[in-house]
């Protein structure tokens, strides 16, 4: 949250300066400028404005609370399924050892799950129950094993771990006794433990982690998706609606814009720090493993790459906005736009759930339009040190600033040009040309 | 609060169309001024100017003398041709949000939309959202925007286009009252017989360049003389057209309007008129502001 705190410091910083600098330049034009502080009030207006409307619409609270049904989702469901095959149910037929009864509970240990023993009458009775549900597995005459259904060897679930678990242990515990040995030798060979194995490379790569970051990613994506469009709309919404006039008559484009972009990115920092407020508390409150291990730097990568990301796309899609004035341009720059997001997206749950990163990949992080997906990832891989985190988190904060003074120039520019799509030669050389600017 | 705006040698063009060029007027405080033009003269881009909205290649836009820049602009009222609100936000919202862009504190904003609502006649329309008003009604809050914050200079595009009666009456008597009060307000209109009763003052621009300025009075009894002449048994009045020297202008219900080129004696046409009817009216008229305005751009 640190880390966090300064990027949004460091942001506020860049901003200022932009302004400094677009102050002083509109200064030398106008000789006789006394803004003063009312400048920052401005964009504090600004900023305002927009949390308020925002929070105030339906979109927002609906969003909401669709991401919380999400994330709750993906908290539970998995300890619920977890929960459901905890219990085995052995079915008894006849005699059965207190040394192979210790086992089998042993081996159900092993797999999490916790065996209980149910004595039956007879073969038949044991059949029945095995067809109607109520036993996951029978033990004949301490010797035999017999399930419902046969069970393939890719299957990994619960149950048929257990069941290949206690086949062996009964099948060794046969051995043993072929072999004559005494009781205290077959317990002393059934409790050997396989060696520790040792591994030059660091470990830390956490099943924890992953799932936290493909949480992560998916929130990361969602909240980018949104508060963009909220930016692109916004923008082209006070074009089309000429509102735009009436506003830049009284603050400069660079203090609409950069309120918009502050008002828009509160309110997403607040709608995802909500979120991970509630995915921390239900995960703690209903026993999840979300969290542990190397989880929480996970979630702090999380919140640090959903800033940056949010601060590296929003300028674009600002400029974007201020380039089309109706729904269906809009729908033409959309795709275009979401396209590296919609990439660095999907190649990062990819390399997530092939539990490696290549070298391609391990470029992404570094670039500012991928890195937002890319780092968290190598973050939960646990394969970055601090300092290239940091020198990712600089190349993105260094490339913001220089984009957001050209999407500063692009807004100027073409905010007040109407009657069409305005096109990119249009507003990136300096000099003015023809424009359909009403006379 | 005397206040002047100068407009000095703007220039501005659009690839190969000059919008203005090297434009040079200005408008004292204290009269409401016509601000006209025909289409695409350069009035909309003038307007632009003063509000920085558009960026001038040469010339300067001074308020008593001094350069315009951003505190200045917050003093001034502004009510674009293209009207422009946030169609979703409350009506109230939106003034208050506007008047503290001009600098107001919050209270002062909520209670100055407060009364404008009221003197415009759409106080219940405050809790509503601007994009369930009317066409009528969005104009009253958009003039509202204009002028809650107590601006000292006033620049309305079309302002009158597409009200009824009682709003161009509402609205042209806000305009009035703003100007006795000592409000520089400029306007531009299309509907010249309303410019006629509300300003004092015109200024005309065509490609760019002023064509004629000054007191609505003055450009009236400038130029060629008129006469209304009405012959009884001559309604078309065919008897004008063949008097070297005059000009029909305009031939109305039996009245004929004549205008006079230099040294046509008057006695002339009322003999000419006699010879073909029973006159029943010759009277010597100033210019009609649609004349100058015609007459001016030709």
């Amino acid at each position: 949250m640190n880390i966090a705190l300064f990027v949004v410091l460091a942001a506020a910083a860049v901003a200022f300066r932009i302004w400094r600098r677009r102050r002083s330049r509109t200064d030398k034009r106008h000789t006789h400028s006394h803004d003063g502080w009312t400048v920052t009030g401005d964009v504090a207006l600004v900023a305002t404005r927009e949390v308020r409307e925002r929070v105030r619409g339906k979109a927002f609270r609906i969003g909401t609370l669709v991401i919380l049904a999400v994330v709750a989702g993906a908290i539970v469901i998995p300890t619920l399924s977890r929960s459901k095959l905890n219990t085995q149910n052995v079915g008894v037929v006849g005699p059965l050892s207190q040394s192979l009864r210790a086992a089998i509970a042993a081996e159900a240990g092993s797999v999490d799950a916790i065996a209980y023993f149910y004595p039956q009458s007879d073969r038949r009775a044991a059949d029945q129950a095995l067809r109607g549900g109520r036993l996951d597995m029978v033990v004949v005459d301490g010797r035999q094993l017999v399930v419902d259904k046969p069970i393939s060897s890719s299957d990994t679930s619960t149950g048929a771990r257990f069941v290949r678990a206690v086949a062996e242990e009964i099948a060794v515990l046969k051995a043993f006794e072929a072999a004559h040995l005494s009781a205290a030798q077959s317990s002393d060979l059934s409790a050997v433990k396989p060696l520790p194995i040792a591994s030059i490379q660091p470990g830390g790569r956490s099943g924890a982690a992953v799932a936290t970051s493909v949480i992560g990613l998916i929130l990361i994506f969602v909240m980018l998706n949104q508060y963009n469009t909220w930016i692109l709309m916004g923008v082209m919404e006070e074009k089309s609606s000429r509102v735009i006039e009436v506003l830049l008559a009284a603050v400069r484009p660079i203090q609409l814009l950069a309120g918009k972009v502050l008002g828009i990115g509160l309110v997403a920092f607040a709608q995802a720090s909500l979120t991970v407020v509630f995915a921390l508390v239900l995960a703690e409150a209903v026993g999840s493993n979300l969290l542990h291990g190397t989880a929480p730097v996970v979630v702090a990568a999380t919140l640090v790459w959903l800033v940056l990301g949010y601060a590296f796309y929003c300028w674009v899609y600002a400029a974007a906005g201020s380039m089309v004035e109706r729904q269906d341009q809009i729908q033409s720059l959309a795709l275009p736009l979401s396209l590296p997001i919609i990439f660095g997206y999907i190649f990062s749950l990819t390399t997530l759930s092939s539990g490696s990163a290549s070298a391609f990949f391990t470029v992404l992080a570094y670039l500012p339009p991928t890195a937002p997906f890319a780092m968290p990832v190598l973050v939960a891989f646990g394969t970055v040190s601090w300092w290239e985190f940091v020198a990712s988190a600089a190349i993105s904060i260094v490339s913001t600033v220089a984009l957001a003074r050209l999407a500063a120039g692009i807004y100027r520019r073409a905010i007040l040009r109407t009657g069409g799509r305005v096109k990119f030669r249009e507003v990136f050389p300096r000099k003015e040309v023809a424009t359909s600017e009403r006379t | 609060m005397p206040g002047l705006l100068e407009l000095d040698g703007l220039r501005r063009r659009f690839g190969t169309l000059t919008a203005l060029d090297g434009l040079s007027f200005s408008v004292a405080a204290g009269q409401v001024v016509g601000f006209l033009g025909p289409n695409g003269a350069g009035k909309t881009t003038t307007m632009r100017a003063v509000f920085g909205l558009t960026d001038l290649e040469a010339g300067t836009v001074k308020w008593n003398g001094s350069p315009v820049g951003q505190s200045e602009r917050r003093r001034f009222g502004y009510m674009p041709e293209e009207r422009g609100l946030y169609p979703g936000m409350l009506v109230g919202d939106q003034l208050e949000y506007l008047g503290r862009l001009h600098g107001m504190r919050a209270a002062a904003a909520r209670e100055a939309s407060t009364v404008w609502l009221e003197r415009l006649g759409i106080a219940d329309r405050a809790d509503g959202k601007v994009e369930a008003l009317s066409h009528g009604n969005q104009q009253r809050v958009q003039l509202a925007a204009a002028l809650l914050h107590g601006p000292e200079l006033i620049i309305l595009d079309e302002p009158l286009a597409g009200l009824d009666p009682a709003g161009i009456d509402t609205i042209g008597g806000v305009l009035v009252e703003q100007a006795r009060a000592g409000c520089c307000v400029l306007f531009s209109s299309h509907q010249l017989d309303q410019v006629e009763d509300l300003c004092e003052s015109v200024v005309i621009i065509d490609h760019g360049r002023l064509m004629a300025a000054g007191s609505v009075n003055d450009l009236a009894t400038s130029g060629p003389r008129r006469l209304v002449v009405r012959v009884d048994d001559d309604r078309d009045g065919s008897w004008a057209l063949g008097i070297t020297g005059v000009t029909v202008s305009e031939v109305n219900g039996g009245e004929v309007r004549l205008v006079l080129d230099e040294g046509i004696d008057t006695d002339l046409v009322l003999e000419t008129a006699m010879k073909a009817g029973k006159v029943t009216k010759f009277v010597v008229e100033r210019r009609r502001l649609s004349e100058v305005f015609r007459e001016t751009v030709a």
